[in-house]
């Protein structure tokens, strides 16, 4: 029993380290994820957009618009609207199993209809794991004060 | 999901499975629909321990200002309560199940008064709730002023 023990407490440390490494790979997978949802929002790729987003996303914009996920992906090609910058910054993730909810600031600046704007949104994403890929269920922006 | 106080609460909602609708999904989403209320009326009346126990200790939650607060953050300002709310009236919810993990969207209006300055604002929240055992609690909540 003691040997069982002794071995048990060798490998405790190293079984920690795995998990915790193991957390922080899905953490760094996510936050990919984050970035590549600002790049194909950049580019209008909604075909990308797609491969991140669930089919029954719900997604409320700064305005407060509620938009399932066709009528968010329309609003990304609108030609109407000219991405200059998109940033995403402050990212959290918090890894609840097959969960993770998203926190940050996103700043996005452009044209709309030829006029410039600025926006700076906290917004929270959540996630889910589906088989081995993670797709976003819901995603929350409210505009931030300076 | 919304400031403090409730005092009528009005609401039509849908129970939304992803993939097939079965009736642990429905059983659930009216379960938490049930502990949606039992936020507002904790909020109602201030009871800071029913909230605690609501919401994860992790709670992620951003005000319509774009704040973010921490689960101790936002208890301490329900107890505070400096908004003087008089009324929120919540205009419908939906609820979306992932398996274990459940989103609610829903829209509201709320009446009080700040400073001395009457104020109505109407709002947009989405909530995640997370399965934790063989309790739902909340991980997550968002809110942002209706503009459009």
């Amino acid at each position: 029993m003691w040997k069982l023990f002794a071995v048990l407490l060798v490998l405790a440390p190293q079984l920690t380290a795995q998990a915790r490494t193991a957390l922080d790979g899905e953490r760094n997978r996510i936050l990919s994820l984050e970035n590549a949802w600002n790049q194909a929002v950049h580019q209008k790729d909604a075909a990308a957009l797609k491969m991140l987003l669930s089919s029954d996303l719900v997604y409320v914009d700064f305005d407060g618009k509620l938009m399932d996920s066709a009528a968010y992906l329309a609003s990304v090609k609108s030609q109407a609207i000219h991405r200059e910058r998109i940033v995403s910054e402050s990212m959290n993730v918090h890894l609840y199993g097959a969960v993770a909810v998203v926190n940050g600031m996103y700043r996005e600046s452009g044209t709309k209809n030829g006029k410039s704007y600025t926006l700076r949104e906290r917004f929270t994403d959540t996630w889910i794991r589906q088989n081995d890929s993670w797709v976003c269920v819901a995603s929350q922006s409210t505009l931030a004060s300076q | 999901m919304r400031n403090v106080g409730f005092a009528m609460f009005l609401v039509c909602w849908t129970v939304l499975a992803a993939g097939a609708q079965n009736s642990p999904d429905v059983g659930s989403g009216t379960t938490i629909l049930a502990l949606e209320h039992a936020w507002d009326q904790a909020q109602e009346s201030g009871d800071v321990k029913a909230l605690a126990a609501i919401f994860d200790n992790s709670l992620i939650y951003i005000d319509y200002d774009g704040k973010l607060l921490t689960k101790a953050e936002y208890l301490a300002r329900v107890k505070a309560n400096n908004t003087h709310i008089q009324q929120i009236v919540a205009e419908e919810m939906i609820v979306r199940m992932f398996g274990n993990t459940a989103i609610v969207v829903g829209s509201y209006r709320v009446k009080g008064v700040d400073n001395g300055k009457p104020y109505l604002r109407r709002g947009r929240f989405t909530d995640t709730w997370v399965l934790s055992g063989k309790n739902w609690i909340c991980v997550a909540a968002a809110a942002t002023p209706i503009l459009h």
